[in-house]
């Protein structure tokens, strides 16, 4: 029974671990970016899964202890389209790894460069995963409506997206780095038009590094950050439907419904909330506009940290300005969180003759060290 | 058997609890917990507070013996927190009730609450954790 009961408890705390350190937490939580460190030794054991691949290898210090240290190499998708392939390295191979170690004492570290005895160099071809067709104009529909998703025939989907947060335009650049941190606090009045409550917890998630990012707990991407997940997105437009279909590549690879068959927006009591709200759209020329109301509190709208409340009203505007190029703008309407409506926006490229690839957020390896 | 049963029972709530974390307003949400004098003489508190964009309002122990909350202010300089409202006793009497306390917590799921609660002339410790 003792037995039985330590197997349970031992099952509670492998369960909360698994939930709480789960992939996708901002990098620049895990790792200190501002360091560099070199660390040596045989490869036992290659872990190629998506959205972060690791290598293992035994390192010894100067005391002559060994440990294991998790070296993350990249997103399988970039390594694969750079043109790298698990085999590239072997278990037994001697590699030395330079790169920006963990916070804390993990001895884990997120590599610049991995390099063989030979002198050769690993997993360092810049990713082209995101190669742009041939210039032409946005496909259109047989009665002229512009496709968002592929012309009939062809592949292809959303991705690479110009800004990696959201912040208020004004043509001003605001410094921050891929995670959304700003690289001087001060700009943060110029992120967003804050309430006081709202701006302090901005401050602080950014203080705290994003550590309680939603994301890094595979909860999905609402609002506007879902045009900004590194492995993209899809329309698929279903028109005898009276619907679009917003396939997402990352986060939870889960799907949004933007209703296009003139349904009216639903009253804000009646809509049950959700991650990516009750969105209901129409055409204004070539722009697709979509109205979405009933959102729940459990995701951070943007990297970096943008709070908001149920109270949340996005206006999105997207036009295919040509084959290659989206444009995305959102207003944004939270007088809970923001004294006065704001918009931002950015565009994304179109991803030639591919599909989504599977890119799940899940326990990931990291796990398996603390 | 009704041990592996609680425990199973608790892995299920702490997984239920983490996925159900709020990210909006800090204060917003139903908190529960307890004050007293002593760590003896402990009464139960479940506490809702809501934010409608300019005031945070709220209920202490919803139900038939619900108080309604008179005033909270949060200082966002320092995550302090104060309420204030007026119970009334079974013979009628007016209780004020006055918390003062900090945000605990901030980023996590469950954020706490704790602080100094006086409730008449009655002057204790209370523990508030978002559910």
């Amino acid at each position: 029974m003792i037995s039985s009961s330590r197997a349970i408890s031992t099952a509670l705390f492998v369960a909360l671990a698994a939930v709480t350190l789960v992939a996708q937490r901002p990098h620049s939580n895990t790792y200190d970016e501002t360091r560099r460190i070199t660390v040596q030794g045989p490869v036992t054991r290659i872990e190629w899964a998506a959205p972060h691949a690791f290598l293992f290898l035994d390192v010894r210090d100067t005391t002559g202890v060994v440990r294991t240290w998790a070296v993350e190499i990249g997103d399988p998708l970039d390594l694969e389209a750079g043109g790298w392939k698990p085999t590239a390295v072997r278990l037994g191979d001697i590699v030395t790894v330079e790169g920006a170690p963990a916070r804390g004492d993990a001895p884990q570290v997120l590599a610049n460069a991995v390099t063989l005895r030979t002198g050769k160099r690993l997993f360092t071809t810049p990713a082209v995963r995101h190669v742009t067709a041939a210039a032409a104009p946005a496909p259109r529909w047989p009665d002229g409506q512009i496709r968002l998703g592929p012309a009939p025939g062809a592949k292809g989907y959303w991705g690479a997206p110009s800004a990696r947060a959201l912040v208020e335009s004004g043509g001003i650049r605001i410094a921050m780095n891929d995670d959304g941190l700003l690289e001087n606090l001060s700009d943060a009045d110029r992120v967003a038009p804050f309430q006081p409550w709202s701006r302090a917890l901005y401050l602080y998630r950014q203080r705290t590094r994003l550590k309680d990012d939603p994301l890094g707990r595979c909860m999905p991407p609402g609002g506007p950050r879902q045009f900004q997940m590194a492995n993209g997105f899809q329309f698929v437009e279903q028109r005898d439907l009276g619907r679009i279909l917003v396939l997402h590549g990352g986060g939870d690879r889960n799907w949004r419904i933007i209703y296009t068959d003139g349904r009216p927006q639903e009253e804000p009591a009646e809509v049950v909330q959700s991650y990516y709200g009750h969105s209901v759209g129409h055409r204004d020329g070539d722009t697709l506009v979509v109205d979405s109301i009933g959102f729940n509190e459990r995701f951070w709208m943007s990297a970096g940290g943008l709070p908001h409340t149920e109270a949340l009203h996005l206006v999105e505007r997207f036009t295919r300005t040509d084959l290659n190029t989206l444009k995305y703008e959102v207003r944004v309407e939270d007088p809970r969180t923001y004294t006065r409506p704001w918009t931002g926006g950015w565009t994304v490229q179109w991803v030639p003759d591919r599909d989504l690839e599977e890119s799940f957020c899940e326990e990931d390896v990291e796990s398996t060290l603390r | 058997m009704r041990r592996r049963a609680a425990l199973a029972w608790l892995l299920g709530m702490c997984v239920v609890a983490i996925v159900s974390a709020q990210e909006g307003h800090p204060l917003s949400g139903t908190w529960s917990g307890d004050w007293g004098p002593s760590t003896a003489q402990r009464t139960h508190l479940t506490v809702v507070l809501n934010w409608d964009g300019k005031t945070i309002t709220g209920t202490i122990n919803p139900g038939p013996n619900a108080v309604t909350i008179g005033g909270v202010l949060l200082d966002v300089t320092n995550w302090t927190v104060r309420i204030e409202a007026d119970a009334k006793d079974a013979a009628g009497k007016t209780t004020h009730i006055a918390a003062e306390g900090r945000l605990e917590d901030l980023g996590s799921y469950h954020r706490r609450l704790t602080g100094t609660w006086t409730q008449g002339d009655v002057k204790g410790d209370f523990k508030l954790t978002r559910d």
